[in-house]
């Protein structure tokens, strides 16, 4: 089949790089997506709505592979929600496909958390190509975490848009585990003054698995600020690839935008490539970058060793402290768990 | 020498000097007390008219010349020094290089190199400073002490006829106080003055003090001679509060 | 270097335009005929021409890059590529005529030559004009002589080395330049020498209209040493020039090289220059970079670290002002055990000038235990410009300490109010704040190279801020 060049960067590089979009020859695009059915909610449910259609579902970015979609969810936050909202996807045999778009609309001073978990059927081919999209009104807070566990045979496409007015504040938690390919496309428009903008991810890679993550954030409003922290650990063959931009635009004055990303590298058959865009036409601002990756410290797990801890549970131990700052972000209980056992049989 | 009329200033939208009246004779030391958040920090700046403080009313005269409204290099020209409680860290300019250029700006003629650098020298032994800090690059990587004693030799070099210390001594370990101290009495004549904002008294203790004057809510609410430093010393600004 | 001098330098001595006076020139654009025609005239060996004649090949084939800076402007058909003044290359000053001689007077390179230099090489628009070198580097079996001589002269030496490091595939303008080079400067250091003073190339562009193509083969022998320094200048002219030269660079196990720039071309110039050096075990290759003129400049000097426990530093800034766009950075391939690489690279946007940071860093399968260590910083002098960084990172083993930072900012009111405390005007005080920003840089230059960067800075920053 042909060859699909997908989760373009903003600006391009040298060629040579093979990092200005991702190429994918083994994609298996099903022709007919059929239904979707097998959701689960958790929370105020009510609040939940069907779609019949989605307006302005267009994406600036977006991972570049459009399917009609056979979710369509409408969720308008007007209050301030203490319990999170849960969105629990899951495919099997008779929901092999699942193209969610799926509209978060928070009204002024709106507040919730919603958790978008993703997850297969054993040895199921499935196949996920989704849209999130975010507009957080003046001064709504809204937090997203997001879980990808699907298996190893699945595809996973996922394309984020996020519109931040006036002193709104929308922080994704991202754990990205799953899929034969992961390939992920985030864009904020962060126009308020004052708007905060936060993404941070943990991902895990294991035998062939691609992880494609593609994160831009505009900042146009003055004193808006982006945070994209980004840590993650590759083993056996998995490849990753991180491309991260700031983008200041001009008249964001007192902007702030930082980015991070750190990839422990548990092979020497793993590959990681980054690319951290700092780009800028305001001079009234702070922007920093740093990226870095290499195996765990030795002298760390030396340390941890000499306590007693086998290797693989030394190993184990550290990344677990590494990402327990993103963990932190989630306070679902059993959610955690189940994000924490999967990242130990992950590490085995 | 210096006379402030009435001096209202604020920080951005907060109003900070609330009519600050403070005259200063060539020859004498004064020094400013007062809690944290009082405007001592500001009263310094204002003086040397830091942009980031708006003068809402009032006047500030140096030596006959109305400094108000002047640019901040200005004042420092006509004589005007001030110690930073944090000085500025400039990468790829060495101190001696800095202090340079700066005396060529205040004294509006080329310095004579070799006489500038036993000077320099001179100054930096007395203050206990490593030659080597002279090349390094202005402030960076400096302890906060020796940042302190930086801003001492500065002033000794530049030689101004009014010099600010802003929390100089804050922070300080006693030997290092001691050398600040050192630094002003060798600073000291009776042709310049100078005025010490601090909120400890620390360093009163090893120096002459003319006045003292305590700052409380942007207002000078007592002055006094260093017997009121030894007060507040032993009682805090505690009766110098409203309510 | 005396004050005076310090105070005479302004940008108006790059500024000196003399008649364009040639004795030949070939035809506008690039056709089989005029590289024949070309190659003839400089009376190239045989496998010289076949050479140029694959690399036009090549050029045609080839695409413009779809990525950095629109070079739209830019056509090759309407830029004559050959441009050889009016004279025969010598090693005293005397026989360079007067007018060629005055404009190297005023770029201060005989006085540099006599006071600080080992050898100086010269180049007037597309012919080096003089090469003279220290008579104990001579005996030691040092040569650098002009690209020409040394075909002729070291076909050996030459054949198994000439854009090999830089292979005419590499891009577009590569290709240009194995089809139409000309000029340039050869460097060969024995077994052992270590060449204790710098030796010099200095470019100069007088025509209007013309590209320069000069090529710059440097050997650096088992064990030796050198440091080698290139300047380049041109006047300005309202048509666009081209600058595709080509810089290879080998230096072989335990050998050290450092190779120093200053650009200054004039503002209508495009630099699209290729800088390569493949690095043996144990060899180290240093880059220092100052950027400060051309229109537009793709400029991405690249170190090959082949030999166990090779190593590269590389040191740059670009400054970019009105209507430019210095499209700068660094390349390093870690391809074997131990090997390290450091970069601290800089720029400066002011007045609507862009800088852009574009790089790579790949350490291979092979590179196991190796090091790299990436430093980036940004100034922006007015919101008016750009200041654009973008990395790639490529790590393809584990056994690797790989760091890239990078920051942007403008100089912060904090700092400017200190400095103005000490009696420096507003200006001074953020060309003060320059400096020292550019200082890494400057500090690894030969003094005179460093004073001119200074002054650049200061002359640059005249009128632009407050």
């Amino acid at each position: 089949m042909e060859e699909l060049k997908l989760n373009q960067t903003p600006v391009r590089t040298s060629r040579n790089y093979n990092i200005n979009n991702i190429k994918l020859k083994d994609i298996t695009i099903p022709k007919e997506i059929g239904n979707f059915e097998n959701l689960k909610l958790k929370g105020k449910t009510s609040l939940v709505k069907k779609a019949s259609s989605l307006e302005n579902m267009e994406l600036k970015y977006g991972v570049g592979i459009v399917n009609e979609p056979n979710v369509k969810l409408q969720i308008n936050i007007i209050e301030n929600l203490k319990e999170p909202l849960e969105l629990d996807f899951m495919l099997n045999e008779q929901n092999r496909n699942l193209v969610e778009n799926i509209v978060i609309n928070a009204s002024e001073e709106a507040q919730a958390t919603v958790v978008l978990k993703y997850e297969t059927d054993k040895d199921l081919q499935g196949f996920h190509n989704g849209i999130v999209k975010v507009n957080a009104n003046k001064n709504a807070k809204i937090d997203v975490i997001l879980i990808n566990l699907v298996n190893g045979q699945t595809d996973n496409f996922l394309s984020i848009e996020n519109v931040l007015e006036e002193q709104s504040n929308v922080k994704y938690t991202v754990v990205d585990f799953g899929g034969k390919n992961s390939i992920t496309n985030y864009y904020s428009n962060i126009k308020g003054k004052k708007a905060d903008s936060t993404i941070n991810t943990i991902y895990l890679g294991k035998e062939n698995q691609l992880f494609d993550i593609n994160y831009v954030g505009e900042l146009w409003g003055e004193q808006s600020n982006l945070d994209i922290d980004v840590q993650g650990a590759i083993k056996d063959n998995a490849r990753k690839h991180f491309k991260g931009t700031i983008d200041f635009k001009r008249g964001c004055k007192k902007a702030t935008g930082n980015e991070n990303e750190y990839c422990t590298i548990l092979s020497d058959t793993a590959k990681s490539i980054a690319l951290p865009m700092l780009l800028c036409e305001e001079e009234d601002v702070e922007g920093n970058h740093s990226t870095s990756a290499g195996k765990i410290g030795e002298k760390e797990l030396f340390y941890i060793m000499s306590r007693g801890f086998e290797l693989k549970e030394a190993l184990k131990l550290m990344l677990r402290a590494k990402f327990n700052k993103v963990l932190e972000n989630i306070h679902v209980e059993e959610l955690k768990e189940q994000i924490i056992s999967e990242m130990e049989a992950r590490l085995d | 020498m210096l006379e402030i009329k009435d001096l209202y200033v604020n920080a951005g939208e907060k109003e900070i000097l609330k009519g600050i009246n403070l005259k200063i004779n060539k020859g004498e030391i004064h020094v400013i007390m007062g809690p944290n958040g009082s405007g001592k920090t500001t009263t310094a700046n204002a003086i040397l008219n830091n942009p980031e403080y708006q003068k809402k009313q009032g006047s500030i005269v140096f030596d006959g010349t109305d400094i108000t409204d002047l640019k901040t290099d200005e004042i420092a020209r006509n004589g005007v020094f001030m110690s930073f409680q944090l000085p500025e860290e400039i990468p790829g300019v060495t101190v001696a290089n800095f202090l340079k250029y700066a005396k060529n700006k205040i004294t509006g003629k080329p310095v004579k190199v070799f006489q500038f650098k036993d000077e320099l020298k001179k100054y930096a032994k007395e203050l206990k400073i490593k030659e080597e800090t002279l090349e390094r690059s202005l402030n960076v990587g400096f302890s906060g002490g020796e940042k302190k004693k930086n801003e001492i030799l500065q002033m000794l070099v530049l030689n101004p006829k009014l010099a600010i210390l802003d929390e100089t001594d804050s922070g300080l370990d006693v030997d290092a106080i001691k050398t600040v101290s050192k630094g002003i009495e060798m600073f000291k004549n009776e042709e310049n003055a100078v005025l010490i904002i601090t909120h400890n008294t620390k360093i009163l203790h090893s120096l002459k003090v003319d006045y003292v004057h305590i700052l409380v809510d942007g207002k000078i609410v007592k002055t006094g001679t260093q017997e009121l430093a030894s007060e507040i010393e032993e009682n805090g600004y505690e009766k110098y509060r409203k309510g | 270097m005396s004050k005076t001098q310090i105070e005479d330098i302004n940008r108006n001595i790059y500024d000196i335009k003399n008649k364009d006076d040639y004795d030949y020139k070939i035809e506008k654009g690039l056709t089989k005929q005029i590289i024949e025609e070309l190659s003839k005239q400089k009376q190239d060996p045989d496998w010289m021409r076949e050479f140029r004649l694959k690399a036009l090949d090549v050029y045609n084939k080839l695409q413009l890059p779809t990525w950095g800076p629109d070079l739209s402007e830019l056509d090759m058909g309407e830029i004559a590529t050959y441009v050889r003044p009016k004279t025969k290359m010598s090693n005293t000053w005397d026989d360079v005529p007067d007018d060629i001689k005055e404009t190297f007077d005023k770029l201060g390179i005989p006085e540099a030559e006599k006071t600080s230099l080992a050898g100086v090489g010269a180049q007037y628009d597309s012919e080096v004009v003089y090469h003279s070198m220290k008579e104990d580097l001579i005996k030691q079996g040092v040569i650098y002589t002009d690209m020409e001589t040394a075909v002729r002269e070291y076909p050996k030496l030459v054949k198994e080395h000439f854009m090999k490091c830089v292979p005419v595939h590499d891009h577009k303008f590569v290709a240009l330049h194995g089809a139409v080079w000309s000029g340039g400067s050869f460097v060969y250091v024995p077994k052992g020498v270590k060449v204790d003073i710098p030796l010099q190339s200095y470019f100069r562009l007088n025509s209007p209209e013309s590209g320069q193509f000069e090529h710059t083969l440097i050997i650096v022998d088992e064990g030796a040493s050198l440091h080698f320094i290139e300047g380049c200048s041109a006047p300005k002219y309202n048509k666009v020039n081209l600058h595709a030269g080509c810089v290879e660079l080998y230096v072989k196990d335990n050998a050290y090289l450092r190779y120093s720039t200053i650009e200054n071309w004039s503002k209508n110039m495009l630099n699209l220059n290729t800088k390569k050096a493949i690095v043996g075990k144990n060899a180290q290759v240093d880059w220092v970079s100052g950027s400060f003129g051309s229109k537009i400049s793709m400029l991405y000097p690249m170190s090959i670290l082949n030999g166990e426990g090779s190593k590269t530093e590389f040191t740059g800034i670009s400054f970019a002002g009105k209507g430019q766009n210095l499209d700068n950075g660094f390349k390093v391939v870690h391809n074997a055990k131990n090997t390290s690489s450091v970069v601290n690279a800089k720029s400066i946007s002011k007045d609507g000038g862009t800088c852009t940071y574009r790089s790579l860093v790949r350490i291979g399968e092979n590179a196991k235990n190796s090091k790299s260590v990436v430093s980036c910083e940004s100034l922006m002098l007015d919101d008016i410009s750009k200041s654009d960084t973008i990395p790639v990172n490529d790590i393809r083993t584990d056994e690797v300490e790989f760091s890239h930072e990078a920051k942007i900012g403008k100089i912060s009111d904090k700092t400017i109010f200190y400095l103005m405390s000490r009696g420096m005007s507003e200006e001074d005080a953020k060309a003060m704040i320059v400096r020292g920003f550019a200082y890494p840089i400057s500090k690894e230059l030969p003094v005179e190279y460093a004073v001119e960067m200074n002054n650049l800075i200061n002359l640059e920053l005249e009128g632009a801020i407050g």
